[in-house]
């Protein structure tokens, strides 16, 4: 049986353990391409115009395994992937509005993941989709421990410095070198989905990286450290991303190492514009800046903030390009 | 005599500013871009040469910056390629060493720049939105029938501005149109304008920053007096407009390429020379690249028949079989 993956979402933060959790039981899986223009069309003409890019987007790669010969489509309803934390409520309705919406739409391969009380319903849900491909229980849950500690595996990747995507091109048997050469650390932060996703995103990491930047990410920083800043809000952060990034923006300002912190937030996106907000208040010490993305393909914006934000935190710590200045 | 030329290609207007060694401006050419960056650069070019001439000027280094920064580049051959931000930052630094803010308003994109000891400490762009840009200005100017060079002068006139919303281009319109149609005096309609689009800058681009004096006005929105005004009244402080304000990018891309060319070992600039630029015809086309899904939309730049440069391919396989060629001649 064929399954397919849509290169979308969060696809960026699960893929290992769901392509191992798939194969293991006998699957073949198969992703649509990374986001291209082509993926965008499809998406923009098809989705629900409220819809968030990362989630246009998303129906263009579902549009694009649509059109291959497939058994099934994976398309998880994400509520809630720990304790007491959610995340957006459009990742609950995923399967249910592509339904509505795509009338090629294949057979759906559905997960309920929501562990936010305990993990009961996630395990039936988990036998459940196994059983399309097995009538063996064990081997559904060995598929799914598999899958487990080989998502773990891709983490500890990050912490070389890597972003999770990085870390999935890895796994997959990619071979990815960071530059050495820096003198700037920044610390970049944004929903997974959008931030590597290298056409939502601009390209962000890879422009600052071309601009002599070391960039942190959300995953190579300490999570234990992240969830410690995290907790000084005074009223817990409810969102799994919206936490994460939440408590990474007050490490990078509270550690010496980073000079500056970007924050990429997609137009219309529910959370960030509250934790966009929350961040930008909190940041006391390093320079930040918040950079909105949407449909445009305008890219002089982002190079422009880019450039000037490099300048600016080069000629505050006195590093120069090439020559001595003598002006602001 | 040795001048340094910063070039400021921006969406609405094209800036060139001749310097010399001591930073004085020896002329000034500001004219609107029209949607046709070449011919602008062309045109804007050719209106310094006879001061060139004239007064024997030898260029020693060409600035660029603005939107059109990488092709102003590409067409006269430059030494410094950089960011509005920075470009603004240094020419209004080095007029009022003391200056804590700078206030930017262009065609397309409004910017603040808040200054620490002459260096920029922290700045913003506005978002998606336009509201608070010159060209929501032009537009209802047009809208209103009103020359925009006419704007300024008729709301000061004004003695009790109308309260428009400023949130949003869009409502400030259509709530412009209900108080015209309730009979407001037009003067206080147009200096009423000028205050929401003051207010859309605070609220959008000056969000959370602190704005301290000595602040200074510059951009081509500038010359609006009724937005100096507004400006004035609403931040409760004054606010300073640089003599040239309409090219104080022009002027600071121009000093970063001096002081580049000042402390590098070799003198020798980028520039192509004047006769590269009038005499050749400079052609722009695009195409789009079929060589993966991404489709991307490339641009090809080419005096005569000599490709001058590629962009807008994400693979830079364009770009780099440019620099294959050359490096083969």
């Amino acid at each position: 049986m064929r399954v397919g993956i849509p290169k979308g979402l969060f696809y960026h933060y699960y893929f290992p353990l769901w392509k191992t959790f798939f194969q293991d039981l006998g699957a073949e899986v198969v992703t649509s391409a990374a986001t291209n223009r082509r993926t965008v069309e499809r998406g923009i003409e098809s989705a629900v115009d409220e819809a968030c890019f990362p989630i246009k987007v998303y129906y263009g790669h579902v549009r694009e395994l649509c059109r291959q010969k497939l058994d099934y489509i994976f398309i998880p309803r994400l509520v809630s992937v720990e304790y007491r934390s959610y995340i957006c409520p459009k990742f609950m309705g995923l399967p249910d509005m592509l339904k509505a919406g795509l009338p090629e739409l294949l057979p759906v391969i559905e997960l309920t993941v929501d562990v936010s009380k305990n993990d009961r319903q996630l395990k039936q849900d988990i036998i459940r989709v196994g059983k399309i491909f097995t009538n063996n229980k064990n081997q559904i849950n060995r598929a799914y421990q598999h899958g487990l500690d080989e998502l773990s595996k891709c983490k500890n990747l990050c912490r070389e410095g890597y972003n999770i995507s990085e870390a999935i091109q890895i796994w997959e048997g990619e071979q990815l070198e960071l530059s050495p050469n820096y003198d700037l650390n920044i610390g970049v932060l944004g929903h997974g989905y959008s931030l590597y996703d290298h056409t939502i995103s601009m390209n962000i990491i890879e422009r600052l990286r071309k601009m002599d930047c070391r960039v942190f990410v959300a995953e190579t920083l300490d999570q234990e450290e992240i969830e410690r800043q995290a907790a000084q809000i005074p009223k817990k952060v409810f969102w799994t991303l919206g936490r994460m990034m939440v408590g990474s923006a007050l490490y990078m300002d509270s550690h010496d190492q980073f000079d500056g912190i970007i924050y990429l937030a997609c137009f219309g996106c529910g959370p960030d514009s509250m934790i966009g907000e929350v961040i930008e208040r909190k940041v006391k010490n390093k320079p930040f800046m918040f950079i909105t993305i949407d449909e445009h393909t305008g890219e002089a914006g982002m190079v422009t903030r880019l450039e000037a934000f490099c300048d600016m935190l080069r000629r505050r710590a006195g590093k120069y390009e090439d020559y001595i200045s003598s002006y602001g | 005599m040795n001048c340094y030329l910063g070039v400021d290609i921006g969406s609405v207007s094209s800036n060139f500013v001749l310097i010399d060694n001591e930073h004085h401006l020896i002329k000034k050419v500001y004219i609107r871009t029209q949607g046709n960056p070449v011919k602008a650069i062309k045109e804007g070019f050719s209106e310094l040469t006879d001061e060139i001439t004239q007064q024997g000027i030898t260029i020693n280094g060409v600035g660029t910056t603005g939107s059109g920064r990488y092709l102003s580049a590409v067409l006269l051959g430059a030494d410094v390629i950089k960011n509005e931000i920075t470009a603004h930052a240094v020419a209004a630094a080095h007029l009022y060493p003391d200056v804590k803010t700078i206030i930017e308003i262009g065609g397309q994109d409004s910017k603040i720049i808040i200054l620490k000891n002459g260096i920029v400490n922290d700045f913003a762009m506005n978002t998606v939105c336009a509201a608070g840009t010159g060209s929501f200005l032009d537009q209802q100017a047009s809208r209103l029938n009103i020359d925009i060079s006419d704007f300024g002068r008729r709301a000061v006139l004004s003695r009790q501005a109308v309260r428009i919303a400023g949130r949003c281009g869009v409502f400030a319109e259509s709530d412009m149109i209900h108080k015209q149609q309730m009979g407001y005096p037009m003067d206080d309609i147009i200096m009423g304008l000028c205050e929401a689009l003051v207010r859309n800058y605070l609220n959008n681009v000056g969000k959370g920053k602190k704005i301290e004096s000595p602040v200074v006005f510059q951009g081509g929105v500038a010359a609006n007096a009724g937005l100096r005004k507004a400006f004035a009244k609403i931040l409760g402080m004054p606010v300073n407009i640089p003599e040239h304000y309409d090219v104080m990018g022009a002027i600071g891309a121009a000093m970063l390429a001096m002081e580049k060319m000042q402390c590098s070992r070799d003198n020798n600039t980028q520039f192509r020379g004047d006769e590269f630029i009038l005499q050749g015809s400079f052609k722009t086309s695009s195409h789009e690249c079929q060589g993966c899904p991404n489709i991307c939309e490339v641009v090809c730049i080419k005096r005569d028949r000599e490709i001058l440069a590629y962009w807008g391919d994400r693979c830079k396989k364009w770009e780099n079989s440019l620099n294959e060629k050359n490096h083969a001649v």
